[in-house]
């Protein structure tokens, strides 16, 4: 299940300064995994929280406040996409550099964690990000992407699987699920 | 429990592990070596993913927006209430001349529409997306294609993704004649609310999808390389059957659209 933030205050004000407090930062990493850039991942949560602050009033219930973001975001980031698409390769080294540990052997592989998660494909990489960097369940991955829970499921077996078998400590087993 | 069938309830998320994979570990050392190594694989992948630091500033940034679209809503207000009395005659001849234009469009399209009745560039287009949407879904369609399993849906589950289109079957004697095999709501074009259901077909999985709204007016046929479909309209909305080239859709087209009942 994902957090659950409280929307404090009476206000529209209060309700969304409330919102950004308590989501800002799983919108923006979420944001830098899909659209692999730093300055364009602020862009794209500026945006979305924009909307969100003009459309707040038809955010009913509170408890799906995050879904409701990412769910902008998805949007939004699609929008741009079909206007507009950089060749991006920027995002290697920033997360990586951003780790506590400088260790040689470590930093090698977070960087072949790092290019091997960008080499998913979107349809295997977007459920993982709803659930590492969302927390989301099963199912609200499956409402927020419209597929079915079993597809869900499915993927998310299938991107760990990948990920490790480029490790070497899994074996292909896409044809089998 | 199979190695397969052990892994894949790991991996979907190694975070939430019940109290049966954990019983299985403990009583085989094979496994327990796996829920070791993927668990310290989720702890790599998990910091990495949540790594990024948020850039300084943006959450000040992002408590400053709403004042920001104030203040551009009001400057766009005051903007276009200063115009000076002679584009104000331009813009009120512009507007008589769009109007005139306009009517002679829709005239137009009218009489092109009671003339025509095949499908417009507009209706081409809109069949276009619905293929490119099937090929969006299409990892679920080659499965049930394929034989692969997926639960047979019951009259509540399908009728719980077509409220989304405003829709229900009134009726499923006749719709079980097939077996719905996936049934949710989906986003074809972001204007409408519509429901997909896949069920077995003939020659492999059927999409039926149903929109709340109507694209098109008139029943025509859509094709690529693999599907045949069909788009028609219905009382409030349009229904589309898609299926394998080889599929004769219309044994699906009349028990659908006889049991469909539009409760928007």
């Amino acid at each position: 299940m994902s957090d659950v933030p409280v929307l404090k205050g009476n206000t529209k004000r209060q309700r969304y300064e409330s919102l950004v407090a308590a989501l800002y930062q799983d919108v923006f990493r979420y944001a830098f995994w899909i659209c692999k850039s730093k300055p364009m991942a602020e862009d794209l949560v500026q945006e979305t929280f924009l909307r969100a602050w003009r459309s707040l009033e038809s955010l009913q219930n509170d408890k799906a406040a995050k879904a409701w973001l990412f769910t902008i975001l998805r949007r939004e980031n699609a929008r741009q996409y079909e206007r507009y698409r950089p060749e991006l390769v920027d995002i290697d080294g920033q997360s990586i550099a951003e780790s506590d540990s400088n260790e040689p052997d470590s930093k090698m592989d977070r960087e072949l964690l790092h290019n091997a998660i960008n080499r998913l494909e979107s349809e295997y990489r977007e459920p993982l990000l709803l659930q590492v960097v969302g927390g989301f369940s099963g199912k609200e991955i499956a409402e927020i992407l419209a597929l079915n829970n079993n597809t869900v499921m499915t993927r998310l077996f299938r991107a760990r699987s990948k990920l490790k078998t480029e490790f070497g400590l899994d074996t292909e087993t896409d044809e089998e699920s | 429990m199979d190695e397969l069938e052990f892994r894949k309830r790991i991996y979907v998320n190694p975070r939430d592990l019940d109290d049966e994979i954990l019983e299985a570990a403990r009583a085989n050392p094979d496994y327990q070596k796996i829920v070791d190594e993927t668990l310290a694989f989720e702890d790599s992948l998990c910091s990495l993913i949540e790594g990024p630091e948020t850039p300084e500033g943006l959450m000040a940034q992002l408590l400053s927006l709403p004042e920001k679209d104030e203040l551009e809503s009001e400057t766009a207000a005051a903007a276009s209430s200063n115009v000076s009395p002679i584009r104000a005659r331009k813009q009120s001849f512009f507007q008589y001349y769009a109007m005139a234009a306009s009517l002679i469009l829709a005239v137009g399209i009218v009489f092109s529409l009671s003339v025509n009745s095949g499908p417009s560039s507009a209706d081409i287009v809109f069949g276009n997306k619905l293929l490119a949407h099937l090929h969006h879904d299409i990892e679920e369609i080659d499965d049930i294609t394929n034989g692969e399993t997926y639960e047979v849906l019951g009259l509540d589950e399908v009728n719980s993704s077509m409220a989304n289109a405003g829709t229900r079957l009134v009726s499923y004697s006749a719709a079980q004649q097939f077996d719905v095999r996936s049934a949710k709501p989906c986003e074809i074009l972001p204007a409408y609310e519509s429901a997909h259901l896949v069920l077995e077909g003939s020659h492999g999985a059927v999409s039926v999808i149903v929109i709340n709204n109507s694209p098109v007016d008139v029943e025509f046929s859509i094709r690529d390389d693999r599907f045949n479909g069909i788009v028609v309209p219905m009382e409030q909305g349009n229904m589309i059957l898609v299926g394998e080239m080889n599929e004769d859709l219309n044994q699906y087209t009349s028990l659908f659209s006889e049991n469909v009942e539009w409760v928007i």
